[in-house]
């Protein structure tokens, strides 16, 4: 279970040979109504970023660049940007790319019925290209992980499936995939929302949960997908697949993902919910974030329009506080404090933008008051409009979360 | 082809060689079951759309549509019918989706191995094969 077990270097071949399936197919129903007309990992995120540049940057990192993206609700969104911004980064001559695959393998007339389902629907895409391993990943997490070193694990392991796992305290795995693991990384045990989540071993306290990050043995993946494939069931590899492998002793691994510079738990999100959304953006606007946008050594790629710089004018009544600003933004004479503000964005004299995140193209009119709101792309926000303040008003009018997250998406009539 | 008028097992034979398919039909009628035949992919299932086949012994290479496709849209409309790939090649069992048939025979002159395949997989559907017929006269 560490990451030292072997450098990057040594599964060069893996990476070579191996493909990545990254399932972007959830409806994001929590997240509604962000994910009204987009696919969820095409939500913008951190500003600058859409969700699924994350995984796919690690990807790109780590030298994995057979990427096959698995899309269903409206994947238009997220075609879009995967046009825009990554399909002219892999180079289709060195046998690299990046294609998004609808739901279509056998008769084409039904949806991917679970997570598993969405992959042996493409079992073509196997049988055609052969990859010595597949690594299966998720279009709707924020973390930056070097998948070199779990494929280095998974292949010292001989394992059919290896699984990354975040330890987490105890009571918080409850809501989680819980992995019981003996002390060679082996899982033994698998249990979606366990009530007693087993400890990892010499850490009382502590569980390992699945992040969803998966390195499968192509075989071994083939095999499992065409069994399931005539059973009943959700079709999904974690409440079906992967109880029945750990059940019938196969050999299944679990990965702890650590920060390699302090062995701690690395940073991971799952952004399934507003509230994980607006949580994560303010995990965002921290002094020293622990997700860092700014590393060098691991860039973040995306799709980037042509604007011109981020500016400030008024000055003496500008007060722009721990917050991201992308190019193309306009704070004149406002108050904008612990907010993510994504390309174009205008705010205008005297308004007031606290905890908030304000998507392309929305402009917050002169004097309006703004807190812990969501404002979705292209949106005009009235003068002296207050949102995020009475949450009764807001219910009228917006989606509000249990959490008081306020969330004003496209369309929507302000009045 | 009614299972209620008759309780012997219904099993589509799916083959484009004319002769081979007469060939498993009887083989498989002397053995005790109901056989219905098709000549081809959309054929097969043509037929299975109208129910009560109980297996489907599938030939792999056929023009057109061929046994994995067929294998392929079985299971999108079916996924409990047992199915066995029977084929003169073993290559393919190097193709995945061949891996969700209940067995893949390889077609040879004796067919001790298509029975068992048979009746293992209609045991494991519940479905109880024919006596086996012990030393029985060669058909025809």
């Amino acid at each position: 279970m560490s990451e030292s077990l072997a450098a990057p270097g040594d599964c060069t071949d893996a990476l070579r040979r191996g493909l990545v399936m990254v399932l972007a197919g959830g409806q994001g129903q929590r997240l509604y109504p962000l994910t009204m007309r987009r696919a969820k990992p095409a939500l913008r995120f951190g500003g600058a970023y859409r969700i699924v540049d994350f995984t796919l940057s690690n990807c790109v990192n780590s030298g994995l660049r057979r990427i096959y993206v698995l899309a269903q609700f409206a994947a238009t969104s997220l075609m879009r940007h995967l046009r825009r911004g990554w399909v002219h980064l892999l180079a289709d001559d060195l046998g690299e790319h990046i294609e998004v695959l609808p739901p279509q393998y056998m008769s084409g007339d039904r949806w991917y019925a679970g997570t598993a389902d969405a992959v042996f629907q493409n079992l073509r895409v196997l049988q055609d290209e052969r990859p010595a391993l597949v690594v299966l990943l998720s279009g709707d997490h924020a973390y930056k992980m070097d998948y070199r070193r779990m494929i280095a694990y998974h292949l010292a392991k001989g394992a059919s499936l290896t699984m990354a796992a975040l330890a987490v305290p105890r009571e918080k795995a409850r809501q989680l995939g819980v992995m019981g693991v003996d002390e060679s990384g082996r899982v033994v045990e698998f249990a979606e929302k366990p009530p007693e989540p087993k400890p990892i071993p010499g850490r009382p306290d502590e569980a390992m949960s699945n992040m969803g990050v998966y390195v499968w043995d192509t075989r071994a993946l083939a095999e499992r997908l065409t069994q399931d494939a005539k059973q009943h069931g959700e079709h999904d590899f974690g409440r079906n697949i992967i109880p029945a492998m750990v059940k019938e002793g196969d050999r299944v691994y679990a990965y702890e993902f650590v920060d390699p510079k302090t062995g701690r738990p690395a940073y991971w999100r799952d952004i399934g919910t507003l509230e994980s959304y607006w949580e994560s953006h303010m995990d965002l606007v921290t002094v020293v974030p622990e997700l860092d946008l700014y590393d060098q050594e691991w860039p973040l790629y995306t799709a980037r329009g042509h604007y011109p710089p981020a500016k400030t004018v008024l000055g003496s009544q500008t007060r722009l506080v721990d917050s991201l600003v992308c190019e193309g933004c306009v704070v004149s004479g406002a108050r904008v404090e612990r907010s993510v503000l994504s390309p174009g964005v205008r705010v205008q004299e005297g308004a007031e933008v606290v905890e908030s995140i304000l998507l392309d193209g929305a402009v917050v009119g002169p004097g309006a008051r703004l807190r812990r709101v969501v404002v979705d792309e292209h949106l005009q926000v009235p003068a002296g409009y207050q949102m995020g303040l009475d949450r009764e008003k807001d219910e009228r009018r917006f989606v509000v979360s249990p959490e008081g997250i306020t969330v004003a998406p496209t369309g929507v009539v302000f009045h | 082809m009614s299972k209620e008028q008759t309780s012997r097992p219904v099993i589509l034979v799916v083959e484009d060689n004319a002769n081979q398919r007469l060939y498993y039909q009887e083989e498989l009628q002397d053995a005790g079951y109901e056989v219905v035949t098709a000549g081809s992919g959309p054929e097969a299932l043509e037929v299975l759309s109208g129910g009560g086949v109980d297996l489907v012994l599938l030939d792999i290479g056929m023009p057109g549509m061929d046994g994995i496709e067929t294998l392929a849209r079985i299971l999108e409309v079916n996924r409990e019918l047992p199915v066995i790939l029977n084929t003169a090649y073993s290559d393919y069992r190097d193709d995945f989706m061949t891996w969700t048939a209940d067995a893949y025979v390889t077609k040879s002159s004796d067919p001790s191995t298509l029975h068992e395949s048979i009746r293992e997989a209609l045991l494991k559907r519940g479905v109880q094969p024919p006596e086996q017929p012990e030393g029985e006269s060669e058909g025809e």
